[in-house]
């Protein structure tokens, strides 16, 4: 018998700062993404794409592509019957246009040829003809009177329009002391994911079978859209997400690519390779649309907030997408963070003949935060209390329910605002730093997972299986993606902690729909609370398992049993002790490998009450809450912003990997300075005019601030081990942060993101000018 | 990946050899790489031949001269910035080159690749498939420039950093082809038009650039971008100074990424021997008005530009006086 050793622990992997399971493979190369799978045998796919922007085409001919020697397949919008998106109610996208084009960059049609030559040459073999139609690039164009219609179900060419009124407003404004009302504008940004986008196809022709690799955050959307536009049984489709190297979102619906390398895979009875450009994963977009934003709120003397009105159009670009959640999401996260009675929401969502807006980071939230926590902070001034009072005026209780029917269990707002306020230093820098610097702070929440699913089926929102076998390997099946955010890892911490047992016995296989349980995917901050819920529900099964085999060996009751991970004793009895193994050995007879599956079901009332429309949109198990506090330089010569040090705190309930949480934080922390500093998409008639990563300035290391963050833990119950969201929560504070220090250092405030060096340098100068006529008069 | 034309390398080992090799048509150096290759991934220009550079040792030498240092065009941006002599007697030419690009382009972009660095546009600087949905432009392909749709001459602008840094020290660029050797100023080497910036012939090779010491003077190099690393100018100016605030003895001064070549400010005589006091800033600040000339070559405003071209010569020039009163 192995000798035990008498110090014998379980592991206590929650709280543990372990790194990244998969991070060896990715620091040292080995990982393959999808462009570095084997493409032998593979042909190469390329797309044709639109360079109209809104045209009826007359004529598409590829008779003479087709007739190209070396070329395998040419399909266009015939070969597809059904349409796609991710909304069951907005599926107006096919994956090859179908009689129109609605942006410049549409895909027209695809070619898979033997090598990237041919494919390019037959590209300018096709003949596309096309009667041109208006074109709108802008919200207020597309929505004005008598505009063309982008899609003819679409009157007045908005996707969706939205009225909520909780409470009442007027009332509210009525009562208040101090009432004002800003308009905010904030330009389009995109995810800006490393990794371009990719897709390898596999088309089975003696068994009509299909495996698609790709890039997704989501390969059960994949599986789901496949199945519906080449028209087949999903059973003969199989869909696997290799590594991938980040999707903020980018990445959760189904992208045209994903359905035309299988098309083209089809089509041409074999395997299509599609590493699209990074010009090509630009306009695939799907990132935050420019948003205008109009927002009246009403304060008290004391800062109470009594009422607030926000109208928010959002250009949404060519095709619905997520667009109706997107425009949703704003309003419902207008509530659940300050105790607001009276709120009013209209929202807009049209669209335009620019790409595709969708689902990125902080959803629908980052930009109507910025103008919140912006206007908060300057009628806060304006009434002379300070920024971080008016906020503890008008805190939720530690368990709450909104006005519009979110629920929450725990609420670290107040604990995030305290930390912030001392950290950073506050009361001895707001208004008191030299000249050109200034502090300013923000405040923002997000979900933990969408409380309803998109699609919603009546199954449980997360499912876990894990294998245990006669070789001790533990081992994890999941359909959660690991995009980079580190869900696999937090799945291994979590059945180490129920367990008690070492790392090294457990491994995760995840993402191959032939192998791994179904997964609702990674987005909306969901994988922590949902997969982490049935993960520990999974690892619990098991461990029952594992203790009554070791009853049975020591003849005594289960609960007589002390598990302590890599052993199994009689309570209070090292003497007793067995390794690991030979529990399992007794597991195993009569039964053979064990296998569990865990589930997690997010409980009724944490799903929206039903009682308006959308009502579900923003309801979730908890809510994470980010604080944080931005020091800027302003170079008053240039207009240039230096953020000196960021202070963040993160209210994530438990952090089950501290590391990862921190990492997560800083990512949120980059992404926010990033549209608060520099990063907007450009166009110059519908064309992407900087769809590079020269042009489109997301900030370098050279640019990061020296980032202090507090993780704040008051556990929520609906969390596995208290766990909420980490990293979108916060993201959404640092826009304002940012922006309210600017107007610390300058006096100016600045209502338009990105605030680049001209247009504060601008808005400078206008102050300028306006303070010396003052002074003349 | 972006597709890339078919084209043959050649490395020849001599400067003989290159020229010889880069007198065909169709025909195009390559150095570094770091600005040619996107570009042609982006289908401009559709060389049969190009000629790399990299073997060629002579011209990896920096040797002193009597009167400043000689660097050959293959020559590095990190060996010029690792220079103990371009570290000594050439600050403005050293910071300029630190301030190129990232930390790895600069381990293979050279000297003579980033002084003879094509311009650039957004209307240019993209796919074929963006300028052909565009209808192209003056300076590939087209008819119309797109910067300024009633001109008759490409805008795009020059991007350089290294060039007004050197301009400063008095460079003077050899030039070789199969014709044979030519010596200019580096001034010369450069005109206002987009589209063919360079006044160099086909097959010519930037060899090496001569710098000249300036002694007594302080200088230094500032550029405009919105990013610390990476970016491109949106301005840039190098500067050299002598004197103090209350005389200023001499002044030079050089921009880029404002015009479609690196321009000297013309008319700082004027300024010497009197106090740089208010007036003076002022009339420094009315040349670089009147001379520089971004346009919407960026969708960075050209205004913006220009007004900070301005605020970075006035900084600069206090600056650099403070600091040479300060040495005194």
């Amino acid at each position: 018998m192995t000798k035990l050793n008498s110090e014998l622990k379980p592991n206590k992997a929650v709280g543990d700062r372990l790194p990244l399971i998969d991070g060896i493979e990715k620091v040292s190369g080995k990982a393959d993404y999808t462009a570095d799978l084997d493409p032998r045998g593979a042909l190469v796919g390329l797309i044709l794409r639109s360079p109209y922007a809104h045209a009826d085409i007359t004529k598409l001919d590829i008779s003479e592509a087709l007739a190209l020697p070396g070329v395998a397949a040419v399909i266009t919008g015939d070969d597809c019957c059904a349409p796609f998106g991710i909304l069951p109610i907005s599926e107006n996208e096919f994956p090859l246009v179908k009689d129109k084009v609605r942006y410049r960059g549409d895909a027209v049609a695809a070619v898979a040829a033997v090598d990237m030559r041919t494919a390019k040459k037959a590209l300018d073999l096709i003949k596309l003809e096309v009667n041109e139609l208006p074109a709108y690039f802008t919200a207020e164009e597309a929505m004005a009177a008598n505009a063309t219609l982008i899609h003819d179900d679409r009157t007045g060419n908005f996707e969706r329009k939205i009225s909520d009124e909780f409470g009442n407003a007027e009332k509210g404004f009525a009562q208040a002391d101090l009432v004002r009302e800003e308009s905010y504008h904030c330009n389009e940004v995109t995810h800006a994911h490393m990794e371009p986008h990719a897709a390898l196809a596999e088309y089975d022709v003696e068994r009509d079978r299909l495996t698609l690799q790709s890039v997704t955050q989501v390969p059960y959307y994949v599986h789901l859209m496949l199945t519906q536009c080449m028209s087949m049984d999903s059973s003969k489709i199989r869909v696997i997400k290799p590594f991938v190297g980040g999707g903020f979102g980018a990445r959760t619906e189904t992208l045209n690519f994903e359905i035309i390398a299988c098309l083209l895979a089809r089509a041409a009875g074999a395997k299509v390779r599609m590493k699209l450009t990074r010009e090509e994963t630009f306009l695939t977009h799907r990132g935050r649309q420019e948003t205008t934003i109009k927002l009246k709120m009403g304060l008290s003397k004391a800062g109470k907030i009594l009422a607030c009105h926000a109208t928010v159009i959002q250009r949404g670009g060519a095709y619905g997408g997520y667009g109706t959640i997107t425009s949703l999401y704003s309003g419902a996260l207008l509530h659940a963070i300050y105790d607001i009675p009276n709120i009013k929401y209209d929202g807009f969502r049209v669209y335009s003949n620019t790409p595709a807006c969708g689902a990125m980071r902080g959803h629908g939230t980052v930009n109507i935060r910025f103008a919140f926590e912006s206007l908060l902070n300057s009628m806060a001034e304006d009434i002379g209390l300070d920024a971080f009072e008016v906020r503890r005026e008008n805190l939720l209780p530690d368990k709450f329910e909104t006005l519009n029917g979110l629920k929450a269990l725990s609420y670290g707002l107040p604990e995030c605002l305290d930390w912030v306020e001392k950290a950073s230093g506050w009361n001895k820098k707001y208004k008191k730093l030299p000249k050109n610097k200034g502090i300013g702070i923000g405040c923002s929440h997000f979900v933990s997972g969408a409380g309803k699913t998109v699609h919603w089926t009546g199954e449980p929102a997360a499912t876990i299986i894990i294998k245990l076998d006669f070789d001790g390997g533990i081992t994890v099946f999941t359909g959660a993606a690991d995009i980079g955010q580190g869900s696999s890892t937090i799945v291994t911490q979590l059945v180490a902690e129920v367990l008690g047992c070492d790392y090294g016995r457990i491994r995760v296989i995840a993402n191959d729909s032939a192998i791994t349980p179904k997964d609702n995917g990674s987005y909306s901050s969901r994988v922590t609370v949902m997969v982490g819920n049935a993960t520990v529900d999974a690892a619990n099964k098991l461990k029952d398992i594992l203790l009554e085999a070791a009853a049975g060996k020591f003849q005594c009751a289960v609960a007589d049993v002390e598990c302590l991970g890599e052993a199994y004793q009689m309570k209070d009895r090292p003497d007793t002790a067995l390794p690991f193994q030979n529990i399992l050995d007794v597991a195993l007879i009569g039964s053979g490998t064990i296998s569990v599956k865990g589930t997690y079901f997010v409980p009724r009332e944490y799903q929206g009450t039903g009682k308006h429309r959308g009502a579900a949109v923003g309801s979730s198990p908890g809510y994470s809450y980010g604080v944080s506090a931005a020091e800027v330089t302003v170079d008053e010569d240039t207009g240039m912003i230096t953020v000196d040090n960021i202070w963040v705190a993160h209210d994530c309930g438990r952090a089950i990997n501290p590391l990862s949480v921190e990492g997560q934080i800083q990512g949120g922390v980059w992404m926010g300075m990033a549209q608060a500093l520099s990063e907007e998409t450009r166009y110059h008639d519908g064309l992407h005019l900087n769809p590079n990563f020269i042009d489109y300035r997301f900030p370098t290391i050279v640019e990061s601030p020296h980032i202090e963050i507090k993780i704040i833990e008051p556990g929520d119950a609906n969390g596995p081990y208290g766990a909420k969201e980490a990293s979108e929560g916060a993201l959404s504070s640092i826009v304002a942060a940012i922006a309210s220090a600017v107007k610390d250092a300058t006096g100016v405030e600045i209502t338009e993101t990105p605030i680049t060096p001209d247009r504060l340098l601008d808005a400078m100068d206008k102050q300028a000018r306006k303070l010396h006529k003052q002074g003349k008069r | 990946m972006e597709f890339l034309p078919d084209f043959d390398v050649k490395r020849p080992l001599t400067i003989v050899e290159a020229v010889a090799m880069a007198a065909m048509k169709n025909t195009c150096f390559l150095a570094g790489g770091t600005d040619l290759m996107p570009n042609l991934r982006r289908g401009v220009g559709n060389p049969k031949t190009l000629v790399d550079l990299s073997a060629i040792a002579e011209m990896t030498e920096i040797n002193e001269t009597d009167s400043g240092l000689c660097i050959g065009g293959g020559v590095t941006l990190q060996q010029l910035i690792a220079n103990p002599q371009i570290q000594r007697d050439f600050n403005v030419v050293m910071e300029a080159a630190e301030t190129i690009a990232g930390t790895t382009h600069r381990y293979t972009a050279t000297v003579g690749g980033n002084l003879c660095l094509d311009t650039r546009c957004q209307y240019y600087n993209q796919s074929e498939w963006w300028r052909s949905a565009n209808d192209y432009c003056l300076k590939h392909k087209g008819n119309i420039c797109h910067v300024a749709p009633k001109g008759n001459i490409c805008r795009a602008a020059f991007s350089g950093d290294l060039a007004p840094a050197m301009l400063i020290h008095e460079a003077q660029v050899e030039l070789i082809s199969t014709e044979g050797r030519r010596v200019v100023n580096l001034d010369d080497m450069y005109q206002e038009d987009g589209a063919n910036s360079l006044t160099l012939k086909q097959g010519e090779l930037l060899a090496s650039v001569t710098l000249s010491k300036l002694d007594g003077y302080q200088t230094a190099y500032k550029k405009m971008r919105v990013r610390g690393g990476v970016d491109f100018p949106l301005a840039g100016v190098a500067m050299a100074v002598r004197g103090s605030e209350d005389n200023l003895e001499d002044m030079r001064i050089a921009l880029t990424g404002t015009n479609s070549r690196p321009i000297r400010l013309e008319g700082t005589d004027a300024l010497k021997g009197k106090p740089l006091d208010e007036a003076g800033l002022k009339a420094l600040g009315k040349l670089v008005f009147a001379q520089v000339m971004p346009m919407r070559s960026t969708f960075t405003p050209a205004a913006y530009r220009r007004k900070v071209a301005i605020n970075m010569v006035r900084r600069l020039a206090l600056n650099l006086l403070c600091q040479a009163y300060s040495k005194r």
